[in-house]
């Protein structure tokens, strides 16, 4: 199906990937051939043997009735010679000095059992070890020959070679020689195929019971499933043993020999899965050759199975390690994954072992050691080595996962903060806009109204006009309450825009003008800070200097400027300065106005309120007496300036 | 004052005045009539339709709360029979409670109650002239509503997806005290110009017909279709 896309897609894009892919390809397959060429060339390398004084190759072979010399190695056509085996006759001299050495014979191979006779006394019979029973295994096998047999001189050997399939039988070069010289030949052999194998059947073993508790954590990953069931049927292989006699037990022992195409075939399976593939209903056939073996291990006889362990089961697992091959080649390239990798280099070691194997068992190489489920170690190495691979990059995956999860709930967590905060200031200021239309509407209903009626009804009856101005400054005070309340987002401006309506109405019926100057062009400074009570007091504040100009200055003219001044600090500071061209007054120290204690209460008043705002008033005044008369408009009446904070004070300034 | 002048140009100018107190409809009554206007006087809802079914005047000042009804359907039916009628609503605060909503059905202006009668007569006449009166806090109203803010703040509803930039900027002015004049020279537009130009933004803030009024609402995300 990619075959197709890559086709239908013939930009340059495409033909970039498909030259890369290629180079690839190349690079993968010379490197398997190496290993390959190395594996083949390890196994000519043939074992290290005893001293070749003490090896025997000349025999008398009687075969099938015929008696014949021969020369070890020898490979006999039987394939079944259990009643009749055949039988080789030998002689060897032991030294006279060499009585108080122990001696021994040694076989290094054999297939499939060995009866060791020296002087006619039966000194081995290999099919009483388990492990040496099995053609698969190299075991070796060696005898001490009791001193009492052994004579100075001249002694016969002979050896009886049972073959019970599915093999044709073997009989490796023998040695007999003194115990010290053959032993270490024997313990290496031992280590290499019986201990190592048994350290790798351990080693399944772990893998099964590590492979089987994935599964039950992981269920939706049937790769693991499988595999943990193909390393489960190679324990139960390499440990059970192979029967000799035909009883119940070791009808349903025989079973046990179907277990190499079952494992090849779910190993298969694990490959397949691991590259991505599916499971289809129609895979079952991969268990077919393990089945039909298991079924004739049940109801037909050991010879049957034997037979069809040949015919069925090694090319199973020559064909599965085909696929496999090719299935791990084709997922180390796409997927450029370690796991791939690693297990396409155990299936090509295990693939050429399975030729040489296969190989010796046509007798066309000089030797029998058998090194497929040798090589298979390789393969669980591989497995072991992938999986803890995989398992370390899923780790260093979700440690990174969870960095990258702290960082954003860390910054999800900042901006809900902000948010919230934000919410909180919107919900806050909704709030306040909502009471102040419902106090806006309780007033106009009532107080304002009532208030209203008290203007006119005082303009009616003349002699009340105190009672007029007095209802008249209440709702003035009543517009400026509300007006504080409204949300004016920081800029002063949009309070002083009202209040300048409010002087102008005040000024207008005194004939007193209102000259108004922003004198920058954005007017004052915007104080997100800003609070409804900072407005009320610096709008009263300078509600209270205009009104001082209307009652107590006789002024004409009233200006107000609005100004932003870069302070000494860099800070930007608004400043508003509102001056009239009225009489003035003299200015006591306190601060406070000489003699009119009224216009001294409201001069406390204006000094307390900037406190409060933190903000600076500077009052000046002259009274028309003191003019000198150089500028008339800067030496006469009262200046009031009011500098702004630059940032306006949380609390009240005049309580702290 | 060239009272004279004032009284001949004022003759024709008729007013119905419609406002339930009766101490503040006698003030209101008698600056506009020292003014030279002829004002027919109305105390309730009925009263004031009945005057209007007189004929046209030119200018109809009404307050909003009357024992018998509200004066935003007097304005609204007003608006609809005598197009050519200048409305004005009479408020106590300039509110935009009050002012707002009379301006949807038709206002072009308020008046303060308490104003001072000399006041209250060049607010009418500047009226007539074609000048609305706007307040700061109307204006920030409005400016306010045309900034995309996720919750509408509290009052009338208003619909300012008509207003150009120009205008308001104009509303930003006014809400910052700026005069017309300040406004005309930071804009670069003549200083006559401004007064028409509030008059236009109060005609684009007035909801004219039912479908219309569904369509706004809608914009205004009021209705969910």
């Amino acid at each position: 199906m990619n075959d197709h896309g890559d086709d239908a897609q013939p930009d340059l894009s495409g033909s970039e990937r498909r030259r890369l892919q290629t180079s690839r390809l190349i690079q993968y397959l010379l490197l398997q051939a190496v290993i390959a060429a190395a594996c083949v060339l390890a196994l000519l390398q043939s074992l290290p043997g005893p001293p070749a004084q003490y090896q025997l190759t000349a025999f008398n072979l009687t075969e099938s009735g015929i008696k014949r010399a021969v020369t070890l190695p020898y490979f006999s056509s039987l394939r079944n010679a259990m009643h009749d085996p055949p039988r080789f006759s030998g002689h060897f001299v032991r030294p006279a000095g060499d009585a108080a050495q122990a001696w021994s014979v040694f076989l290094p191979r054999f297939t499939n059992g060995v009866e060791v006779t020296i002087n006619d006394v039966v000194i081995l019979d290999s099919r009483r070890d388990p492990a040496a029973n099995r053609p698969d295994r190299n075991t070796p096998a060696i005898a001490v020959i009791p001193a009492s047999v052994l004579r100075d001189g001249d002694n016969t050997i002979a050896i009886r070679l049972f073959i019970w399939g599915p093999i044709s039988g073997f009989l490796d070069r023998i040695w007999v020689g003194p115990d010290e010289a053959l032993r270490p030949t024997y313990n290496l052999r031992t280590l290499v195929f019986v201990t190592l194998p048994v350290v790798f059947s351990s080693w399944q073993a772990i893998l099964a019971v590590i492979l089987g508790i994935m599964w039950m954590m992981r269920r939706h990953e049937p790769a693991y499933r499988v595999l943990a069931g193909a390393m489960a049927v190679g324990v139960g292989q390499a440990f059970l043993q192979t029967p000799m006699g035909e009883t119940p037990f070791s009808r349903l022992n025989v079973i046990l020999i179907s277990s190499a195409p079952i494992e090849s075939a779910l190993v298969l399976i694990f490959a397949l899965l691991l590259s991505g593939w599916k499971w289809q209903r129609y895979a079952w056939i991969i268990f077919t050759p393990g089945i039909a073996l298991a079924l004739a291990g049940l109801f037909g006889n050991q010879a049957l199975v034997r037979a069809l362990f040949l015919i069925v089961a090694v090319p199973m697992v020559g064909v599965s390690l085909l696929i496999m091959a090719v299935v791990t080649a084709r997922s180390t390239l796409q997927r450029q994954n370690v796991a791939s990798f690693l297990l396409g280099c155990a299936v090509t070691i295990m693939l050429t072992c399975w030729i040489v194997d296969l190989l010796s068992v046509f007798q066309v190489l000089p030797n029998r050691i058998f090194v497929s489920r040798l090589s298979y170690s390789v393969m669980l190495v591989a497995i072991g080595a992938g999986l803890t691979w995989r398992f370390a990059r899923a780790l260093n995956q979700v440690d990174g996962f969870a960095g990258r999860l702290v960082t954003q709930v860390r910054e999800a967590e900042e901006k809900l903060k902000v948010s919230f905060a934000r919410e909180e200031e919107r919900a806050r200021a909704a709030a306040l806009a909502r009471e102040r239309t419902r106090l806006m509407r309780d007033l106009h209903d009532g107080l304002g109204g009532q208030l209203v009626s008290i203007v006119a009804l005082s303009e009616r009856g003349n002699g009340s006009a105190g009672i007029g101005d007095a209802a008249r400054a209440a709702l003035k005070d009543l517009r400026l309450v509300i007006d504080s309340m409204d949300d004016i987002g920081g800029d002063l401006m949009l309070a002083l825009g009202s209040w300048r309506e409010r002087a102008m109405a005040q000024l207008r019926p005194h004939d007193i003008a209102l000259d108004w100057r922003a004198v920058t062009p954005q007017g004052l400074p915007v104080h997100p800070e800003l609070r409804p009570w900072h407005v009320i007091q610096i709008v009263r504040l300078l509600d209270e200097a205009v009104t001082n100009a209307v009652k107590h200055a006789g002024a004409r003219r009233v200006t107000v400027r609005i100004e932003t001044l870069a302070g000494a600090d860099g800070l930007e500071r608004g400043c508003i300065t509102v001056e009239d061209d009225g009489n003035g007054f003299e200015i006591a120290p306190d601060g406070g106005a000489a003699g009119a204690t009224k216009a001294g209460r409201g001069l406390r008043n204006m000094r307390s309120r900037a406190a409060r705002c933190g903000a600076e008033l500077e009052l000046s005044s002259c009274a028309q007496g003191t003019d000198r008369g150089t500028d008339r408009a800067t030496a006469r009446g009262t200046h009031v300036r009011l500098t702004l904070p630059h940032r306006f004070p949380d609390s009240d300034g005049a309580i702290g | 004052m060239n009272s004279l002048s004032e009284r001949s140009k004022a003759e024709a100018i008729t007013v119905v005045l419609v406002e339930d107190d009766a101490p503040t409809l006698w003030r209101l009554q008698d600056a506009l009539a020292k003014a030279g206007y002829q004002v027919r006087a109305a105390g309730t809802l009925a009263e004031a339709r009945a005057c209007l079914a007189q004929g046209a005047p030119k200018v109809l000042l009404t307050d909003l709360q009357l024992p018998d009804g509200h004066g935003v359907d007097l304005i609204r039916e007003t608006r609809r029979r005598y197009p050519d009628t200048e409305i004005m609503v009479i408020s106590i605060l300039g509110d935009e409670e009050s002012v707002i909503s009379a301006i949807t059905v038709g206002a072009t202006g308020y008046l303060l109650k308490d104003a001072f009668p000399t006041d209250i007569a060049a607010t009418v006449r500047d009226l007539v002239a074609g000048h609305s009166p706007i307040s700061a806090s109307i204006a920030r109203f409005i400016v306010r509503r045309t900034q995309n803010t996720p919750e509408p703040p509290p009052g009338p509803a208003l619909n300012t997806t008509k207003l150009t930039p120009r205008e308001i900027d104009i509303l930003w002015g006014i809400a910052k005290g700026f005069s017309y004049a300040e406004i005309a020279s930071h804009l670069g537009l003549s200083r006559q110009t401004v007064p028409g130009h509030i008059k236009n933004i109060y005609r684009k803030l007035e909801v004219h017909t039912r479908g219309e009024a569904v369509f706004e609402a809608v914009q205004q995300g009021l209705i969910k279709l």
